[in-house]
C-alpha cells in the first residue's frame, strides 16, 4: 500500500516536471498555436512585457535578409536609439505570418503591431485592429501621406482608418521602351484598338508583343472583364458562376483575336512563373507584361542597366464602364493590435518606418514606391509608374476580381492559358467555364 | 512476476496523457470540426456553425476538389508504379555485387538531400524550358523536331512533367528500403539456388520477390502516406495560384484554411478538416488492404 502511494506520488511529480518543462505557458499548451508562436511568446513574456517598460512587439511579413526587412530593421534601430523603447522585431516571412498571426492573436500572444497586404490585414484580420483615426489626427500624419492609399485603407476597413500603408504598388502593363521606339510606337496605348495597333507594329518589328506567366494570367482576364462591366460585377460573375454574362464571351473574343494575330508569346500556354518575365521580357524578346510595380526590381539583374522601363494602365475597351483611371493598386500596411497597451509608441514606430528617411530607404533598397508624399524622388526604374499611379481614382482588388472564387481560379487560369495559346476559341473558353459549374 | 499496478500506472500515465493530448485530442477535434463551418482555424467553439454533412457534400460537388482527388489518384498509381519498379530495379542491381556500390547508391539517393525548391526550379526553368531546355536540346540533337517543339509545361503535359520531376526525387528513398530488405535475405538461399541451376531471373522471381513482401508493404504504405501529403511540389509547379493539373487535396485544403493566392477568398477550416478526415480514411483503407493482401507471416527466414 505504502509502495503504491509512493509510486503515485513519484508518477505525479514526474508528470508535473514534464509539463513544467514545456515552458510553463498554459495558453500554449492548451491551444493549437504553432511551436514557433509558443517560443516567441515565452521569449517576449520573459524579456519585454508590453506597456510595462516601454517596449513593443512587432511581427513583420518580411525576411530579415530582404531589402524591405533591412530597411525596417534600420528604422527600428533608430527608433530604439531615439526613444529608448525596445522593439522585439520578428521577421515571420510570408507564410509564417499568413499561417501564424491569427492563431497567435487568438491565443492572446502579445503583439503590438504587424504588417501584411492591405486586403488581408483589413478583411481577414479586421477584428484585431485598432482604430487609428485619433492617432493620425494627433500627429497630423496625413499631411504627407498618399491620399489615394489612405482612402483605400479607409474603404477596405469600412470607412475608418485601421491601417497605415507603406510600400505602395500598382498593377499595370510594364513595357520595354526600346522595343516600342524601334517599332515606331510613339504613345502608350489607352484603348484596346491602340493596343492592337501597337502590337501589330511590334510584331512587324520582329518582337513578341505580349507575354505573361501562369501566376498572373488570370489578372488579364480580370482586368478586361472589369474594364467592360466594372470590378464588382466581375466579382459577382466569378463568384456566382454567371458565365453566360456577355462580358465573358467578349473578353474571350478580344483575347482570341489577339492570339490569332500572334500577339502573345509562342510559349504563353506553358510559361510557368518566372519564365515569361525572366526569359522573355527581361531578355528583350517580348515587349509587354501585365504585372505589379515590383517587377523591375525582380528582374533588374537580368534586364541590365540599360533596360528602359515604361508603364501604362490597362487600356479602356469599347463600351466599357471603367477606363485607364482604374487599376489594382495597394500596398503593404502596418496595423496596431486593438489590445496593445502601447499604441502610441507603436504608432510612433509606424511613422519612423513610413515617413522620411526610412521610407526613402525602403524605396531605394527595394526599388519600390515611397509612401511619404514628401519623398518625391522615385527610383529611376519606376519613373514612368508615377504618372500612372497619380492618375488612378478607382481601386480594384487583386486580379480585378478574377480570383475571388478559389474553386474557379485554377479553372479560369487553365482555360485562359489555352485561349491565349490558341488551343481553344472564345466559345470554347466560355463552355469550359460553364462545364466546371461553380 | 507479481504485477505492481502502481508502477504500471506511474509509468504509463505520462505516455497515455501525451498520446491523448497530442494525438487523440487533435484527431477527435478535427473530426468534430468537419461538421461545422469555421471561418478561422482558431475560432472558439461558440463561433462554429453546425452544418452537418454540408462540408462533405460540397466537396463531392466541387469540380476543383474532384480534380484534385483525381490528380492524387494518378500520382499514387502512376507515380507508384514508376517509383516502385525503378527503386526495385536499382536495389537489385546494387545488391548484386557490382563495383562502386556505395557511389551509385549515393548518386541515386542524392535528389533526396537537395532542396525540393532547387530541384523544381531546375526542372521548370531548365529541363522543360521550351527555349533552351534539356529536353528541347536533346530532341533537336537527335533530329526529333516534333518532340523538340513540345511545350512540356502546357496544360496537356504539365501533370506528367510534375510527376516525372517528383518521381526522380523519390526513387532513391524507396530504393534504400528495398536494398536493406534484399540484404537481409541470407546468401545461402541464392547459393543453393545457383547450385540447383536457377538463373538470376529465377532467383529474383522465386526467392527475392516472395521474401520482400513485407518490404513491399512498408514501401507502399510509405508511398501512400507521402502521396496523400503531396503539397510542396504542387506549390512549386504553380506558384501564387493553384493549377488544375497540379492541385492536390492538400493544396485545396490549404486554400480553404488560409485563403487562395493573393485574393481574399472565403475560408472554411471545417471544409479543410473534412478533407483531412477523408484523406485519413483513404490511408487507413490502403494500409488495411496492404496488410491483408501482402501477408508475410507464413514465411520465416
Amino acid at each position: 500500500m505504502k509502495k503504491r502511494t509512493m509510486s503515485l506520488i513519484l508518477g505525479a511529480s514526474m508528470i508535473a516536471t514534464m509539463l513544467a518543462g514545456c515552458g510553463g505557458s498554459q495558453e500554449a499548451a492548451t491551444t493549437a498555436a504553432p511551436a514557433e508562436t509558443t517560443a516567441a511568446e515565452a521569449k517576449t513574456e520573459d524579456a519585454a512585457p508590453s506597456g510595462e517598460g516601454g517596449s513593443l512587439v512587432y511581427w513583420s511579413m518580411w525576411e530579415s535578409t530582404e531589402p524591405q526587412g533591412k530597411a525596417i530593421q534600420e528604422a527600428v534601430d533608430k527608433f530604439t536609439a531615439d526613444t529608448g523603447i525596445k522593439v522585439d522585431l520578428q521577421f515571420k516571412g510570408r507564410t509564417g505570418i499568413r499561417e501564424g498571426l491569427q492563431p497567435a492573436l487568438d491565443a492572446g500572444t502579445n503583439i503590438d503591431l504587424f504588417d501584411e497586404d492591405i486586403d488581408r490585414v483589413n478583411t481577414t484580420w479586421g477584428q484585431y485592429l485598432m482604430d487609428l483615426e485619433e492617432l493620425v489626427k494627433a500627429s497630423d500624419y496625413e499631411a504627407t501621406a498618399n491620399a489615394g492609399l489612405m482612402k483605400a485603407c479607409r474603404d477596405v476597413a469600412g470607412g475608418t482608418l485601421k491601417s497605415i500603408p507603406y510600400q505602395p504598388n500598382v498593377f499595370a502593363f510594364f513595357y520595354n521602351k526600346a522595343i516600342f521606339e524601334e517599332a515606331g510606337v510613339t504613345a502608350v496605348p489607352t484603348t484596346w484598338e491602340e493596343l492592337d495597333a501597337a502590337c501589330a507594329k511590334i510584331k512587324e518589328a520582329g518582337y513578341t508583343p505580349i507575354t505573361n506567366d501562369d501566376a498572373y494570367i488570370t489578372c488579364m482576364f480580370g482586368y478586361h472583364m472589369s474594364r467592360l462591366i466594372g470590378e464588382p460585377a466581375t466579382e459577382t460573375v466569378v463568384k456566382e458562376g454567371n458565365w453566360d454574362d456577355p462580358a465573358v464571351l467578349k473578353t474571350a473574343e478580344a483575347y482570341a483575336d489577339f492570339a490569332a494575330k500572334g500577339y502573345f508569346s509562342e510559349t504563353i500556354a506553358s510559361n510557368v512563373w518566372p519564365a515569361g518575365q525572366n526569359q522573355e521580357l527581361a531578355m528583350g524578346t517580348a515587349a509587354m507584361y501585365l504585372n505589379g510595380s515590383w517587377l523591375p526590381n525582380e528582374v533588374k539583374d537580368m534586364a541590365g542597366d540599360d533596360f528602359q522601363w515604361g508603364c501604362f494602365s490597362y487600356p479602356a475597351v469599347d463600351g466599357g464602364v471603367d477606363g485607364v483611371e482604374a487599376a489594382n493598386y495597394g500596398s503593404q500596411v502596418l496595423a496596431i493590435n486593438k489590445d496593445s497597451k502601447n499604441a502610441e509608441a507603436a504608432f510612433q514606430l509606424i511613422e519612423y518606418i513610413t515617413k522620411g528617411e526610412f521610407d526613402q530607404k525602403l524605396s531605394e533598397y527595394s526599388v519600390g514606391i515611397p509612401a511619404d508624399s514628401a519623398n518625391t524622388e522615385w527610383p529611376a526604374l519606376l519613373a514612368d509608374v508615377k504618372p500612372v499611379m497619380d492618375s488612378l481614382t478607382t481601386r480594384y482588388p487583386w486580379a480585378a476580381g478574377a480570383e475571388a472564387n478559389a474553386d474557379m481560379t485554377p479553372i479560369i487560369k487553365e482555360n485562359f492559358l489555352n485561349l491565349c495559346g490558341g488551343s481553344i476559341d472564345a466559345q470554347g473558353f466560355v463552355n469550359a467555364l460553364k462545364a466546371a459549374g461553380n | 512476476m507479481k504485477k505492481n499496478k502502481g508502477m504500471i500506472i506511474a509509468f504509463m500515465t505520462p505516455a497515455v496523457l501525451m498520446f491523448v493530448l497530442v494525438f487523440l485530442y487533435p484527431i477527435l477535434r478535427t473530426i468534430l470540426m468537419s461538421f461545422f463551418k469555421i471561418e478561422n482555424i482558431t475560432d472558439s467553439f461558440s463561433k462554429w456553425q453546425f452544418t452537418g454533412l454540408a462540408n462533405f457534400s460540397k466537396l463531392a460537388s466541387t469540380t476543383l476538389f474532384k480534380q484534385s482527388m483525381w490528380n492524387l489518384a494518378r500520382i499514387w498509381f502512376i507515380g507508384g508504379l514508376i517509383v516502385m519498379s525503378l527503386a526495385l530495379l536499382f536495389a537489385v542491381i546494387l545488391t548484386s555485387g557490382i563495383r562502386f556500390k556505395s557511389f551509385f547508391r549515393a548518386v541515386i539517393y542524392l535528389p533526396n538531400i537537395v532542396s525540393a525548391v532547387a530541384l523544381a526550379t531546375m526542372w521548370l526553368q531548365y529541363v522543360y524550358s521550351p527555349k533552351f531546355g534539356l529536353l528541347k536540346n536533346f530532341f533537336s540533337a537527335i533530329g526529333l523536331d516534333s518532340l523538340a517543339k513540345v511545350q512540356w509545361l502546357s496544360n496537356d503535359h504539365k501533370f506528367m512533367a510534375l510527376l516525372l520531376a517528383y518521381c526522380f526525387g523519390m526513387v532513391g528513398y524507396h530504393m534504400l528500403i528495398f536494398a536493406s530488405g534484399i540484404e537481409r535475405i541470407s546468401q545461402e538461399y541464392y547459393e543453393a539456388a545457383t547450385l540447383d541451376g536457377a538463373n538470376k531471373f529465377g532467383q529474383f522471381r522465386y526467392i527475392t520477390l516472395p521474401l520482400l513482401k513485407g518490404v513491399f508493404r512498408t514501401n507502399i504504405t510509405m508511398w501512400s502516406v507521402t502521396s496523400v501529403g503531396f503539397f510542396v511540389w504542387s506549390q512549386l509547379f504553380s506558384t501564387v495560384t493553384a493549377d488544375t493539373q497540379t492541385i492536390t487535396p492538400m493544396v485545396y485544403m490549404y486554400m480553404q484554411i488560409f485563403g487562395a493566392g493573393n485574393s481574399m477568398t472565403e475560408r472554411n477550416a471545417g471544409l479543410g478538416a473534412a478533407i483531412g478526415v477523408m484523406l485519413s480514411v483513404i490511408v487507413v483503407i490502403i494500409f488495411w488492404l496492404c496488410n491483408h493482401l501482402l501477408k508475410d507471416d507464413d514465411l520465416e527466414f
